[in-house]
């Protein structure tokens, strides 16, 4: 009997693996000769130039002082370090034998042109909703770049995670394939903002929470994530910045990497809006910025704004002027100079501390992230830097830093373990250079 | 080699991208006006501009200018005229004068956010500034000084 | 020249006084110096032209009518080759706008080099006037010749000799006459010099010489000093500053930064700078970053232990037990006067450890030439430094040469010149020009501060408040016990003691029977190296003095003016004499009454806000500047934060030769007193100072400046003082008016919130 059930059991298993092998499995996309760059028309190989920015493909497949689209770049996950690959048309290490449809499928469903499947660290996911059109000109975007011989980097994603048929399983849980649909109830700009940021601009790959397999919750869009020790925070209401994301302040924020009511892009961010929405047609950034706007529904809460806003600013000259304390000395020494503002609304070179949600986000990750790192010439908003402080301050002082804006500048419940916390951020942002 | 402009010139300097701008500044290209005091960014004798914007050149590694544009005091003006250069010395605000270009540095470049600078103003954005023998009185009268030449406003001099 | 440091300018010869007035002497290889504005500034201007008049080293004239000054006190931001120039040129009667400064090297021709104890323009007034007349007077006799016109009918003015409608210009007489002259000693001693009344430039404002090349980057500090060749330096600082010994240096981690060279333990005969290890790179980024990386093994001194409080303590034993110290007054009669007194008061005042903190960290270029080491540096106090490099280098002192540079804030810290011994070692050990950059930590650390210090003072009254007796034994690091023991004076009772440790306790109130005794704290002593800060003893002695008095004027129920007024009656040893200190005490009630009238003393306060008054006479009895304050402060009673509101000062340094630079010297003078009544100091723990830079340690900024106003009293008499007098009296002032705003006492500095706070919890 117990040998009968066993066998039985072991039948099923074998069924299931089976069963499970057949869902897996996916034909190998037979190999082409490299198209020629002039078979692509200039126009088509310029839309996919832009929306290859729009969906910074050269942010994750190029690696640090690498050769555009070459691939190497590390990209951090809970289970490993996962490498990008070759994009360039070159025939034996990138994907110069890959057919457009081997193209397409990749980006709609996520598996490589010999038929294994892709990791979702390519944003798939968002990538499936993508229209044929755009998936034309983005193939010849790609196929017409300067081919480059680099063989992809192992990843050291552990077994059984590295077992690339377990992805379909991955995919049947959480993966819905199927191009962008609009709302009819919604403008057109809405749904051209809504296709940009949920497709090209995957914006929810970061800003999105995802479960322990790593998958974006579907309950949870744009909640607000950790990536690369960074928070992306919420974009939905549940966004904390003392001003919510109004429509003009998203779009300035998206084509500048600034804004005057919230502060400037730092980190990956930063590349996203130089490297990448920047080079969108302002129409475009705009109706990301519409679609955002009504996300984190900034109409009904915008009101009473100037309030805030004023409050802030007030608050920008505290620890200035004989209000003696040594942690305002602190401030006032390291981050008066460029941080102080006076009026009715902050200068734009300014960034107003009261208004920017490295303040007011539940950890002070971002917070000392910057004052650690500091923002280049070329990130955050153009041409206006800060140093960073990793050199100059030390974790007791950063973490009274933190405490003092924290407790001087927002109303919100004080961090608790700082000096620790900014130990542990120095520690990842020193180990991750 | 990094290169960038400092005052209207082109250099290429091949030290350490990390070594900070301050001492690339006195020890390599021989700018000796801007001053080393606290090396964390906190006394504001090493200020110089980026981009027209004051910097504490001790704490800003040499490849973050790389392409930029740096001012020192020696570019602030040609002549030594600058208006606030002016109102220094009718003053008489430097003591030791150590502190003093990176003083300097931070008022021009506070006038331009805040060209008609409040009392406020001032103890908030040159808090940065540390002056040692403690000539704060006649620094703040001094750049209001400058500012009305700079607005071009007669009354205030 | 053992005792040149003692204070009293009258007492000890002026070196500029014991030279000859020579003819020609020789060109002086001068390396700094500032031409006029609009020229462009000059840093190493070369010997002189062939035909100078040059009656006296410390100023020549050339052909083109040019005056130099030759300048052998520290420029450290208190203008002071203006002030002496304006000294010589109007004894001169030369043209302001000609008068050009030279910041000299050592060389023994200039006599005892030292700048502190705001002694420079007081001590250098009368031999530098007397040269300027002599050379007003040789140019007049010549000049006449030249014009042939009768003497008597010649006149100078403006670098010109008239007679009627002719004249001849300096220069010209320079070129054409005869100047030959020698005068001895006594001769110039006897040179008249002009009436006050007649003075043209002493007491009349000018443009600071040094100033515009401190608008535009050109002026040039020690740390700006560099030769071809050189390496850098920085230091490895011992755990302790006293007996530390090197056992091992580990620098396989510092291979890995790019330039670095060597780390070598320096072999220091000087015993100035034990257990340094000096680690060498080729540019200032490699040699700190290299030293992060070196590790050294140390045998600490026995003093690695050692924290603030322990030093207090010791103090506090030392003041108890009624042997050792020097006195400085014994009066008969202090013992019987508090055993028969009406009531007795007794109070302890201490301070905290403060840093220098100047702005420009020590540093110092060396190198050997032909057999003489070159000491590329700015420093405040030459003639102490020279035998000591002497000893380190093993050789004589005239094998070494400090060349001269603007200092980046003094304050006392480049008097003792420690920080030129390791540099000097380091040239010698590795044969090639080294440059040492200290990182702020490295100075913070290595700096002389100021002692903490602590005294115990005693009044007794007799009838109706009389004050029948005073006591006031005050115990601290000794900087001239430790650095220049030789030059420091004898008590009463034949036991040395240090004037910059003491000074201020010997004031000039009529108390009765006085006792001032001071103690060498030895522990402090032996455990850093006690320094000279802006004001050094005078700082704390006038703390406690000026706090006590407020106490005893409370306790005797007198208003705190009237009861000062009542005890400065000029009589005995308080009359004062001449030339310095004439007027005496008399002179003091004069400042406090003037600042009484100007502060306010006396009107209605808002809630929580008082005045406090406080009035000291400068550094030394010697050399008085009468300084009086009126200090408005508002206290916040939740958070115990103490604004300063305002500062009234009134100032009496007898003559001012240059208005507004004696104006900025009493303005960054009262904000030090501020700074550190209420903003910094630190806390000596186990060997070393906590604070070592701006993220702990929080001197006044812009924001906590008060309002202020000074008055500056126009006076005939002997110029004194004035880069430190006004600093003694804000502590004691901002306390008092603590007092008189909220009823809390403070007797230690610096006044921090949690000390006002726990002060009001304690007073009901």
């Amino acid at each position: 009997m117990v040998k009968r059930i066993l066998i039985g059991f072991a039948a099923l298993v074998a069924l299931g693996v089976l069963g499970f092998a057949l869902l897996a499995w996916r034909p190998a996309l037979d190999p082409i000769d490299p198209p020629a760059a002039a078979s692509f028309p200039p126009e088509l190989t310029a839309r996919g130039e832009v929306l290859a920015a729009g969906g910074y493909c050269a942010t994750c497949h190029t690696q640090k002082g690498g050769k555009p689209y070459a691939g190497g770049y590390g990209l951090p996950t809970p289970f490993g370090v996962i490498y990008s690959t070759n994009i360039t048309p070159d025939p034996d290490t990138g994907i110069g034998r890959w057919s457009e449809a081997a193209f397409a499928r990749a980006m709609h469903e996520g598996v490589a042109r010999d038929g294994s499947h892709l990791f979702p660290a390519f944003p798939f996911d968002h990538f499936t909703k993508l229209s044929g059109d755009d998936l034309e000109a983005l193939y010849a975007y790609f196929m017409t770049r300067a081919p480059v011989k680099a063989a992809p980097r192992r990843n050291t994603v552990p077994f059984p995670f590295n077992v690339r048929a377990l992805q379909a399983g991955w995919k049947l849980l959480f993966f819905k394939k199927g191009t962008y649909e609009p709302d009819a109830a919604k403008s057109v700009e809405w749904n051209r903002g809504a296709y940009l940021a949920e497709g090209l601009s995957h914006c929810g790959a970061c800003h999105t929470p995802r479960n322990l397999l790593g998958a974006e919750k579907a309950g949870d869009a744009y909640g607000g994530a950790i990536v690369e020790g960074w928070i992306a925070p919420a974009l939905t209401d549940a966004n904390p910045a003392p001003v919510s994301w109004a429509q003009n302040e998203l779009f300035s924020y998206l084509m500048s990497g600034t804004s005057v009511l919230h502060g400037t892009a730092a980190g990956s961010m930063s590349e996203v809006v130089h490297d990448g929405l920047a080079k969108l047609p302002r129409s475009d950034v705009n109706a990301i910025a519409v679609y955002f706007a009504d996300i984190d529904s900034s109409s009904t809460r915008m009101a009473g704004f100037e309030a805030t806003v004023a409050k802030a600013v007030a608050s920008s000259g505290l620890g200035s002027r004989q209000d003696y304390g040594a942690d305002a000395h602190l401030y006032l020494a390291a981050c008066g100079s460029c941080h102080y503002n006076r009026g009715a609304m902050p200068v734009a070179v300014r960034p107003e501390l009261a208004l920017n949600s490295a303040l007011t986000l539940p950890e002070p990750t971002n917070f000392v992230k910057v004052v650690l790192s500091g923002i280049g010439l070329k990130d955050g908003m153009s041409g206006v830097m800060m140093p960073g402080f990793a050199h100059a301050l030390s974790d007791s002082d950063i973490g009274r830093l933190a405490a003092y804006l924290r407790r001087t500048r927002t109303d919100l419940p004080a961090w608790t373990d700082l000096d620790a916390k900014v130990t542990a951020i120095r520690k990842e942002a020193a180990g991750s250079q | 080699m990094t290169t960038f402009q400092v005052n209207g010139r082109t250099v290429a300097v091949d030290v350490a991208p990390d070594t900070p701008l301050l001492w690339v500044l006195r020890d390599e290209i021989g700018l000796k006006g801007t001053k080393f005091g606290c090396g964390i960014g906190m006394c504001g004798a090493c200020t110089v501009h980026v981009e027209g914007r004051a910097i504490r050149s001790c704490i800003t590694p040499l490849d973050a200018v790389a392409g930029a544009t740096v001012t020192t005091i020696e570019g602030l003006d040609p002549d030594g005229q600058h208006p606030l250069q002016k109102a220094w010395i009718k003053t008489q605000a430097p003591q030791c004068g150590y502190c003093q270009s990176g003083q300097i540095m931070q008022a021009a470049s506070m006038l331009k956010d805040f060209p008609d600078p409040t009392d406020r103003d001032i103890d908030a954005v040159m808090g940065g500034s540390l002056c040692r023998c403690m000539a704060y009185i006649r620094i703040r009268k001094a750049i209001k000084i400058a500012a009305a030449e700079m607005r071009g406003d007669a009354s205030n001099g | 020249m053992g005792s040149v440091l003692k204070p009293p300018g009258h007492r000890v010869p002026s070196p500029l006084s014991r030279r000859s007035f020579l003819i020609g002497a020789a060109g002086t290889g001068i390396v700094l110096g500032f031409m006029r504005p609009g020229l462009a500034a000059v840093d190493a201007l070369s010997t002189p032209p062939d035909q100078l008049f040059e009656p006296t080293v410390w100023y020549s004239i050339g052909r083109d009518g040019s005056v130099t000054v030759n300048i052998a006190k520290a420029e450290m931001g208190q203008h002071i080759g203006t002030a002496l120039a304006r000294i010589v040129a109007d004894e001169l009667e030369a043209d302001w706008e000609r008068v050009q400064l030279a910041y000299v090297d050592t060389d023994p021709k200039w006599g005892y080099m030292v700048t502190g104890g705001s002694w420079s323009v007081s001590h250098s007034f009368m031999p530098l006037s007397q040269a300027g007349a002599a050379g007003r007077i040789a140019l007049i006799e010549e000049g006449a010749k030249l014009l042939g016109a009768d003497r008597e009918a010649c006149s100078a003015r403006n670098g010109m000799v008239s007679a009627g409608d002719q004249s001849i210009a300096y220069g010209d007489i320079v070129a054409r006459g005869d100047l030959r002259r020698v005068y001895s000693a006594d001769e110039l001693k006897q040179m008249p010099i002009k009436q006050p009344a007649d003075r043209r430039l002493i007491g009349h404002d000018t443009s600071a010489i040094d100033i515009p090349s401190k608008t535009d980057g050109s002026a040039r500090y020690g740390l700006d000093a560099e030769v071809e060749g050189m390496i850098y330096a920085r230091p490895k600082i011992p755990p302790t500053r006293n007996g530390s010994k090197v056992l091992s240096i580990d620098d396989q981690a510092a291979k890995t930064v790019k330039g670095y060279i060597s780390s070598i333990a320096l072999e220091d005969p000087s015993d100035t700078v034990p257990g340094w290890v000096m680690v060498f790179a080729d540019s200032v980024t490699a040699a700190i970053r290299a030293a992060d990386k070196v590790t050294v093994q140390w045998q600490a001194g026995d003093t690695a232990n050692v924290s603030e409080q322990d030093i207090l303590d010791h103090g506090g034993a030392q003041i108890a037990d009624p042997k050792g110290g020097s006195l400085l007054v014994n009066d008969d009669g202090l013992e019987p006067a508090f055993a028969a007194a009406k009531t007795t008061l007794e109070q302890t005042y201490t301070t905290s450890s403060m840093l220098h903190f100047q702005l420009e960290p020590v540093n110092g270029l060396a190198f050997e030439k032909d057999g003489v080491f070159e000491i590329h540096t700015g420093n405040q106090w030459q003639s102490l430094i020279l035998p000591v490099l002497a000893k380190a280098l093993g050789v004589g002192q005239d094998k070494i040469i400090m060349r001269t540079y603007l200092i980046g804030g003094g304050f006392g810290r480049r008097l003792n010149g420690d920080y030129a011994v390791p540099v000097a070692l380091a040239t010698k050990a590795v044969g090639k020009p080294v440059k040492m950059v200290c990182t702020r930590a490295d100075d913070a650390r290595f700096d002389s501060f100021r002692s903490p210090s602590i005294q115990t003072l005693r009044m007794a009254f007799g009838e109706g408040g009389r004050v029948t007796a005073m006591d006031h034994h005050a115990a601290a690091g000794w900087p001239t016990g430790v650095m220049a023991p030789s030059s420091m004076p004898k008590g009463v009772n034949g036991v040395p003691y240090d004037p910059f440790s003491i000074s201020g306790a010997d004031h000039w109130y009529t108390v009765g029977a006085q006792r001032v005794r001071a103690l060498s704290n030895d522990l402090a002593n032996r455990a850093f190296r006690p320094g000279w800060l802006r004001s050094v003893g005078p700082g704390w002695t006038n703390w406690a003095v000026e706090s006590f008095m407020d106490e005893a004027a409370h306790a005797a129920g007198i208003d705190a003016v009237a009861f000062r007024l009542g005890l400065l009656d000029g009589t005995g040893r308080n009359a004062g004499t001449a030339p310095f200190s004439v007027g005496g005490a008399r002179r003091q009630a004069a400042v406090l009454k003037r600042v009484a009238e100007r502060g306010g003393w006396g009107s209605a306060m808002p809630k929580d806000t008082g005045l406090g008054i406080a009035t000291t006479f400068g550094q030394e009895r010697d050399m008085p500047t009468w300084v009086a304050c009126v200090a408005r402060v508002r206290v916040n009673r939740g958070n115990g934060v103490v604004t300063l509101e305002k500062l009234s000062l009134v100032v009496d340094a007898g003559s001012i030769v240059h208005p507004d630079g004696a104006l900025a010297q009493v303005e960054g003078a009262a904000l030090w007193g501020a700074s550190m009544a209420l903003h910094e100091g630190t806390e000596f723990v186990k060997g070393q100072v906590k604070d070592t830079n701006l993220d702990t340690y929080t001197p006044l900024r812009m924001g906590d400046v008060p309002e202020m106003d000074i008055e500056l009293v126009e006076s005939a008499e002997m110029p004194t003082g004035l880069g430190e007098p006004a600093t003694t009296v804000v502590g004691p002032a901002i306390a008092n008016a603590i007092f008189a705003a909220v009823g809390a006492r403070l007797r230690h500095l610096p006044m921090r919130p949690p000390a006002v706070l726990q002060a009001l919890s304690s007073k009901s």
